[in-house]
């Protein structure tokens, strides 16, 4: 084999997957609930994260004192053994981190009722333990969960995704591999409907795509908000009852 | 291992916290096939309607019925009304409102609180509460030494560190909430004030339960004070908690324990007052010294209390005078207190609780 | 933490008293029970991940290369990653240069298990991230770094041991993996009050400790480094010598049992 196949005439992908699956997705909440206000647990594929949200609180300086609204605060940590390849350098500060903590603070910005907490400070602290591709879809759906596990308002589910194209097939949710062989959109999708809080394409693709490309994501953005939303019941059904049991 | 330490160890797969590791894997099978959680979805949802307790998750359309005031966890939107946060929905009244599973402590007015001094500010401390914001006292909000009529002077407030500093324990109410939901305390009651002669420990909030009183007296002369921000005091029983838990009339001669049967109201009754005035209007009431004479016997006391109250906040049951002291008798069974704090031994002190409590209500 | 004055007398009453008494009864030699999950990184050699009662909580990967040990002498490096700290702040550096004296190779781990070929080795990288810690994090990475070392599984070789004669690469089984047998030794906490000595202290007793140990413990004795730590800025204070020797002596006798609690089940 001289090349790897990354997409097959038969229709199936590296991991045998089809053109519209997802990965195997998997969320648990409330993993760490010494550490922080709402946590979680995520592995999509073998993205592996954990998600952290401390507050509302009391800021720890003034200078982060909104009188209007809470200030949110998110930062990345891309562990050094997070890929196959153990990286030499220490991931904080890098632009590309830099770039995807602007990136998700803008995003959750806009979804987080913010204002109904004024003088507060939200921190997220997230650790990414293992990534294999589509990092920034997954780290949207670890957040949503753990803002959620914490009890913050907002108007709705953000779930994330990558699409890439292949030729002219759009293929759902990429792993690493097919992220480095082909272009890739990332979105963030609010709820079920079609609103998208968060594009990011990266690299080129034709602009007649465009539009399939968004279709899949929209639908497997959809799926994923579901399974969330399963987690999250079966989360809440077992609280409740054992609280009515008391 | 001789209780040198004790280990739990898993394999492979990560996730999933203690209580949750069976049915969690079972459901996780099912979920790539969309047919059969969507199946799995609508059985939860019709479950919910049984038990009378309706579920929502952010997002969720709660009523499209106008006539619905919302409330906290709902956002309204073209004449829709929306869940914001994941949690059961409580309807009382005309008020619409979710309540989230979990959240941080807010505060109520009325709410008897233990805070912790964060800052000392102008004519005011800030006061961790362990809720959103950090709640204010006021310097007038406080009985000062010197009677509780006198006036507040400059020099009191040049010396408000002598009488409160970074990091000493209060016990307040919550006096009035501002307009953003921080809360106003005041520790004008003789309840109130510095903590002292014992031991802190906290707990979730959510799972002390608001009611008339929240200081108790516990069996082995210890007094508790159940914050509702979920900040707990455990202290060697006063002269002071005697004469409170005392019923009105007879002041002094309240040394046996008495259980809250009598209906304590907490409420100061005027024929203590008086030498307790003077009491007050010394510096005693800001006093770092401890009591000198607690015995290694109360501290030990106080430490298995401080476990026992762990113990049922790690099996999340409602944490009460009455299951504190059951809690406390079920653990007569360790006499060793240090091994109270073993996973084990918690769940089984949790289970007596809850069998003794299902017994009494049958007796009933 | 800060916490008041009168809770702070309070507890140093108790834990100065004797017999002493602990904020949550343990005896002096008691740890407080721990959780472990090893394995749960498929891209790295071993991994673990160990939770404590408070919440604290440590996450350790072991990663290999292979290297050519006559120009790479420092086959084991130890990298410390604490959560809402800088890599230059204070407890990061020294907790780094603790873990990277406790491992160095020869001495903490036997570097002949490493060894490939009369010209190769593994070199052994171990990543440690704490997510949250309440208290002195040292034994907490230590225990951690003990059990992914313990699970830790490293290709076959199948190449030639000698290999200064053929110039070769080492070549490696396609998928047998052998178990790295290493017995990296394991750092205790100790901390120091009035009279008295206790292993693995808990938030509010290192608060009004005054003074902490650091011990070092492998295969049945205590071994360097051991020095003393700073728990606190407002007790510390000098101590009797023989509260060292105590200490020496209580890592001694329960070193084995924690090993043993790691290592089996």
């Amino acid at each position: 084999m001289s090349r790897l196949e990354i997409y097959s005439p038969e229709g199936l992908r590296l991991d045998g997957r089809r053109w519209n699956e997802l990965r195997r997705f998997e969320s648990s909440i409330n993993t760490h609930p010494h550490a922080s206000d709402g946590s979680s647990y995520l592995e999509q594929g073998n993205n592996k994260i954990i998600t952290l949200v401390k507050g509302p609180k009391e800021p720890t300086s003034r200078s982060q004192v909104d009188t209007n609204k809470a200030l949110l605060r998110i930062s990345v940590n891309i562990t050094q053994f997070s890929k196959f390849e153990r990286s030499k350098s220490s991931h904080r500060n890098e632009r590309r981190v830099l770039e995807m903590q602007t990136a998700l603070v803008r995003t959750f910005e806009k979804n987080v009722m913010l204002n109904l907490y004024p003088r507060t400070l939200i921190d997220i602290e997230i650790h990414v333990l293992q990534q294999d591709g589509g990092i920034m879809g997954s780290l949207l759906n670890g957040i949503t969960l753990a803002l959620i596990d914490a009890g913050i308002a907002m108007y709705d589910y953000i779930s994330g995704i990558s699409v890439g194209l292949y030729d002219t097939t759009p293929l759902l949710d990429v792993n690493s591999l097919e992220e480095t062989a082909m272009s890739s959109v990332t979105l963030g999708v609010v709820g079920k409907s079609e609103k998208l809080s968060l594009l990011l394409v990266e690299d080129k693709i034709p602009l007649d795509r465009m539009e399939t490309v968004l279709a899949i994501g929209i639908a497997g953005a959809h799926r994923i908000r579901d399974l969330m939303d399963e987690e999250l019941r079966s989360h809440a059904e077992k609280r409740v009852a054992n609280a009515s049991s008391r | 291992m001789s209780g040198v330490i004790s280990v739990v160890k898993r394999h492979g797969d990560f996730q999933y916290s203690v209580d949750s590791t069976n049915i969690q894997n079972d459901e996780d099978e099912d979920i790539s096939m969309s047919d059969v959680d969507i199946a799995d979805r609508k059985l939860s949802k019709d479950n919910d309607n049984e038990s009378g307790l309706q579920i929502v998750t952010p997002g969720e359309l709660v009523t499209d019925d106008p006539i619905w005031m919302r409330g906290h966890g709902t956002y309204f939107l073209d004449n829709m009304t929306y869940s914001s946060v994941a949690g059961a929905v409580s309807r009382v009244n005309r008020l619409l409102s979710v309540i989230p599973l979990k959240s941080r402590y807010s505060p109520e007015t009325g709410d008897h609180i233990v805070g912790r001094v964060a800052e000392v500010g102008n004519k005011r401390w800030r006061v961790d509460i362990g809720g959103k914001q950090h709640a204010i006292l006021m310097l007038g909000s406080v009985n000062l030494p010197g009677g509780i009529l006198r006036r507040k002077s400059e020099s009191d407030e040049l010396q408000m560190r002598s009488f409160l500093k970074e990091g000493d324990l209060l016990n307040a109410e919550v006096q009035s909430l501002f307009q953003d939901g921080s809360a106003s305390l005041h520790t004008r009651s003789l309840k109130y004030g510095k903590l002292r002669n014992g031991m802190f420990c906290q707990v979730p909030s959510s799972l002390i339960v608001r009611s008339k009183n929240h200081t108790h007296n516990l069996p082995g002369n210890i007094t508790v004070v159940l914050g509702v921000n979920g900040f707990i005091w455990l202290r060697k029983t006063s002269q002071m908690d005697l004469v409170r838990d005392a019923p009105p009339g007879g002041s002094t001669g309240a040394t046996s324990s008495q259980r809250s049967t009598a209906g304590p109201t907490g409420a100061v009754s005027l024929n203590p007052s008086i030498t307790r005035l003077e009491e007050e209007s010394s510096w005693q009431i800001y006093s770092d010294e401890n009591d000198p004479t607690i015995s290694s016997n109360i501290r030990k006391t106080i430490c298995r209390y401080a476990n026992v109250i762990k113990a049922l906040a790690f099996c999340e049951i409602g944490i009460t005078q009455e299951r504190v002291i059951s809690a406390y008798e079920a653990s007569m069974a360790y006499p060793n207190v240090g091994s109270l704090i073993e996973r084990e031994t918690m769940e089984s002190i949790g289970h007596d609780v809850l069998n003794v409590e299902k017994m009494r209500g049958n007796a009933n | 933490m800060v916490l008041s004055v009168a809770e702070k007398s309070y507890l140093y009453d108790s834990l100065a008293s004797k017999p002493s008494i602990r904020p949550d009864g343990r005896l002096p030699h008691q740890f407080r029970p721990i959780e472990i999950f090893t394995n749960f990184l498929p891209s790295s050699d071993g991994s673990s991940r160990i939770i404590a009662s408070d919440g604290s909580e440590c996450i350790v990967s072991i990663k290999s290369k292979v290297v050519d040990h006559s120009i790479e002498n420092d086959l084991v490096q130890v990298d410390i990653n604490v959560a809402g700290e800088r890599d230059d702040s204070i407890i990061v550096e020294t907790l780094s240069s603790l873990m990277n004296k406790v491992l160095k190779s020869n001495k903490g781990i036997d570097t002949s298990k490493l060894q490939l070929t009369k010209k190769y080795s593994f070199k052994i990288f171990i990543d440690v991230l704490i997510i949250s810690s309440y208290s002195y994090p040292a034994s907490l990475i230590s225990f951690s770094i003990f059990s992914a070392l313990k699970a830790t599984k490293l290709p076959k070789l199948v190449s030639s041991f000698d290999d200064l004669e053929v110039e070769e690469l080492p070549m490696f089984h396609d998928y047998d993996l052998v178990t790295l047998d290493v017995n990296p030794p394991l750092v205790f906490v100790l901390a120091i009050v009035g009279d008295n000595i206790f292993i693995d202290p808990a938030s509010n007793e290192t608060e009004v400790a005054n003074n902490g140990l650091i011990v070092t413990w492998s295969n049945g004795k205590v071994i360097s480094p051991i020095k003393t730590l700073a728990l606190n800025d407002r007790y510390i204070n000098g101590f009797n010598p023989l509260l060292l020797k105590n200490g020496i002596k209580l890592v001694e006798q329960y070193g084995q049992n924690i090993a043993d609690a790691l290592e089996n089940l």
